[in-house]
């Protein structure tokens, strides 16, 4: 696929997506009321406001699954190339994943992955 | 690489004692780390021998070890004598000094540029972790938010430096940066000299030079009081380390380009360090801005970058890190009794502990850089590296800094013995004095004796 | 045609970044960073040839560390602060400290020579793939990599004890005073 297909591709999702948009605002009727402006229209009604304070242990377990998945990451190309390049390859993935497993069981025996 | 491995072992061992409940194995475990680590790390003197291309054991790597190892080694004892019980992140606090001791050796011994950077990351890291540790603190989280907000910038231009001169000569390695540098006379090219500058900044930022000091007040007096000591000794002597690595290893075929930089970012760091200092009622503070003029007078030794620029930079790093030890040692006890680190707090320290009094005072003095300490031959031997390349004017301008200095060097001393303050004793352990005593006596026997500690690398 | 290709590319990628900045509200600069994301991934797979480095910067940056970001906002509570009023003077000085740092890019780059060494031109052409990655990370540069790991251990260790919340009032600094 060249170059040039690529451009006339992105311009053919635009106008595609675009378009869709543009033809649904000029044929659908609008209603508003305050129902509509709801994030669930339906079921319990949503309370205070969406900018509200979350608590710090969302982020806790945002940034270790971070860390695993850079790691999983450096995997795939040691998977390419560890049957031609053999036994160092090996030993380098053991003792890296050895090293951030200590992590895992350390923040594991923490309690940091349970709930608050 | 033993060294690495012993640090990392140490410091998974360390982790685990806090889940199992082995509080009491953790300062043994660390403190045999750091002695093995040391003991191998000497083992390698005069051998330079290389690791995958990528750290060289080199005499200079080995001596810069030692010395941070020496107050890492310091710091675990106070910290074990003074929060043993009373810090619930104990063991974290120690098996994250070690992990970041395991960044310090690859930060003082890389040859390539990506081993520059991750090792500079994992010491990093491990600051803004420890300068955060009082959670409760608003001060201390303060202090590591901004520390890990300005450090990931200058991350960015360290980086970013490190790109460029890859784009410009298709290596990391030190030695085929120079190689390049040497066979091009590639001064004017544009991506190198734009690459030195942004590295330039980034290790600057670490090292708390003008105009890249404003985190370092703020992120001092916040953090645990021991935590800046941590930060003052081993953060900058590494960060020194690695910055003159890379200038005299990798670019001093293009020395021109950036010699003038230097000098004028010594200057400006004395000037606004000294001066700075002498407003401060708060005595970490004073500490923060006089580590940032210490910095400034590193730089004279590495702008003239001659033959005895390495030794010099040693010297003074050790004489610096002994100094500074006791210095926040002192303050560190003395703001766990009392509260406060105003320059109050020395009143009658004289009376209430002797040993600390003298100590401190040795300290300052050598900060001072007054005869008798090791202080003295440390700018001694700067400044002469300085004039065997004709730069008088900096280093008449560096002495009337050193004079400077004295003023606030000696309020808390004379605090200590001229004024009246509380005199019930202070009780310390004996470990504590032991090691407060021989850092003192090391002080002063180094400046006695300067011998051929400079002429070591 | 490689070469407009990439122009209109880099063109988006930069009124994304753009929009990063000038955008009040921080979730639609963060969501404008994603979009920028995007796009540098784009150049990556479409102009280099590292379709690799490509899928893992939107795997790393655009999908994980995203989330992070929004994290930080939403920790932030930022009902209770309202936007800070910045000074003319700071925003002028910011602009002009900023527009220097531009041009002395632009003057120092414009006229660089961007010829490769001949080692690092074989290299380059296929550096992208995930193969050559492959040998690369695991032969030439090994000893970063293992080093790579201690820095994850550091980062998740201090996530634990700065994150994790514990009830004791026990820590480092100064005790309490009665």
């Amino acid at each position: 696929m060249g170059a040039s297909s690529l451009i006339v591709l992105i311009c053919a999702a635009v106008a595609f997506s675009a378009g869709g948009i543009a033809i649904a605002k000029f044929m659908v009727k609008g209603t508003k009321n305050t129902a509509k402006g709801e994030a669930y229209e339906c079921g319990i009604p949503a309370k205070g406001t969406p900018w509200d304070q979350f608590n710090v242990g969302y982020y806790l377990f945002a940034l270790i699954f971070l860390i695993f998945d850079v790691e999983l990451i450096f995997l795939y190309p040691w998977a390419v190339v560890v049957k031609s390049i053999g036994w160092p390859a090996f030993v380098e993935i053991v003792i890296f994943m050895f090293i951030l497993f200590m992590g895992f069981l350390y923040a594991h025996k923490k309690g940091a992955l349970k709930w608050m | 690489m033993m060294v690495l491995i012993i640090l990392t072992a140490a410091g998974i061992l360390a982790m685990f004692a806090s889940v199992f409940n082995g509080r009491s194995v953790v300062l043994p475990v660390s403190l045999s780390g750091l002695f093995a680590a040391g003991y191998f790390a000497l083992l390698e003197w005069n051998t330079n021998t290389t690791y995958f291309e990528a750290m060289r054991m080199d005499n200079f790597a080995i001596a810069f070890t030692v010395v941070c190892l020496f107050a890492a080694f310091v710091f675990l004892l106070l910290y074990h004598y003074m929060h043993y019980s009373s810090d619930v992140h104990y063991a974290e606090v120690i098996s994250i000094i070690l992990f970041s001791l395991a960044g310090v050796v690859v930060m003082v011994s890389f040859t390539s540029m990506l081993m520059l950077f991750l090792g500079i990351e994992i010491l990093s890291l491990s600051l803004y972790i420890l300068a955060g540790l009082k959670k409760k603190d608003l001060l201390s989280n303060e202090a590591s938010l901004k520390y890990l907000l300005m450090g990931a910038f200058a991350t960015g231009f360290l980086l970013f430096g490190i790109a460029m001169l890859y784009g410009a000569t298709g290596s990391f390695m030190l030695s085929d940066i120079a190689y390049y540098l040497g066979l091009h006379k590639a001064v004017a090219e544009p991506f190198i000299v734009t690459g030195i500058i942004m590295l330039m900044i980034g290790l600057l930022f670490k090292v708390a030079a003008a105009p890249f000091h404003f985190w370092t007040p703020d992120v001092y007096q916040g953090a645990p009081t021991l935590v800046t000591g941590y930060m003052a000794t081993v953060g900058k002597v590494a960060a020194f380390a690695a910055l003159v690595r890379v200038f005299q290893l990798g670019f001093s075929p293009a020395l021109e380009t950036y010699q003038f930089l230097f000098a004028a970012v010594a200057v400006t760091t004395m000037f606004i360090g000294n001066i700075t200092a002498l407003y401060q009622k708060s005595v970490k503070r004073m500490l923060a801005y006089s580590s940032i003029s210490h910095a400034g007078y590193m730089l004279i030794a590495l702008m003239a970058a001659n033959e005895v620029t390495n030794g010099a930079v040693l010297f003074y790093s050790i004489a610096y890190t002994l100094a500074s030890l006791l210095a926040f040692a002192v303050v560190a006890i003395l703001q766990q009794k009392s509260g406060s680190d105003e320059v109050s707090v020395f009143n009658g320290l004289s009376k209430s502990s002797p040993l600390m009094s003298i100590t401190f005072a040795v300290a300052m003095l050598s900060l001072a850089g007054i005869p008798p300490t090791a202080g003295f031959f440390a700018k001694f031997y700067v400044f002469s590296a300085a004039i065997s390349d004709g730069w008088v004017w900096i280093t008449v301008l560096a002495i009337i800094n050193s004079f400077i200095s004295v003023y606030y060097y000696f309020a808390p001393v004379i605090a200590s013995y001229m004024k009246k303050g509380n005199e019930e004793g202070i009780v310390l352990a004996t470990p504590v004095k032991v090691l407060l005593a021989i850092i003192a006596l090391l002080t002063l026997l180094i400046g006695l004796l300067p011998g051929s500690l400079s002429y070591l690398i | 045609m490689l070469t407009s290709a990439f122009y209109f590319i880099a063109f988006v990628t930069i009124f994304f970044a753009i929009m990063v900045v000038v955008s009040k509200n921080p979730i639609h600069s963060v969501l404008y960073l994603v979009l920028t994301f995007f796009c540098i991934s784009a150049n990556y797979i479409f102009m280099l040839d590292a379709t690799f480095v490509g899928m893992v910067n939107v795997i790393v940056y655009a999908g994980a560390i995203m989330v992070l970001f929004l994290y930080v906002l939403m920790m932030m509570n930022l009902n209770a602060i309202a936007e800070q009023k910045r000074s003319v003077l700071f925003k002028i000085s910011a602009a002009v400290t900023g527009g220097m740092l531009l041009l002395v890019l632009v003057a120092a780059l414009k006229d660089a020579n961007l010829q490769i060494q001949g080692s690092a031109l074989e290299a380059e052409q296929r550096i992208g793939s995930i193969k050559v990655l492959g040998y690369v990370l695991y032969s030439k540069y090994q000893l970063p990599f293992e080093v790579a790991s201690i820095l994850f251990l550091v980062a998740m260790i201090g996530a634990v004890v700065l994150g994790k919340k514990d009830n004791s009032t026990k820590t480092i600094g100064i005790e309490p005073v009665k």
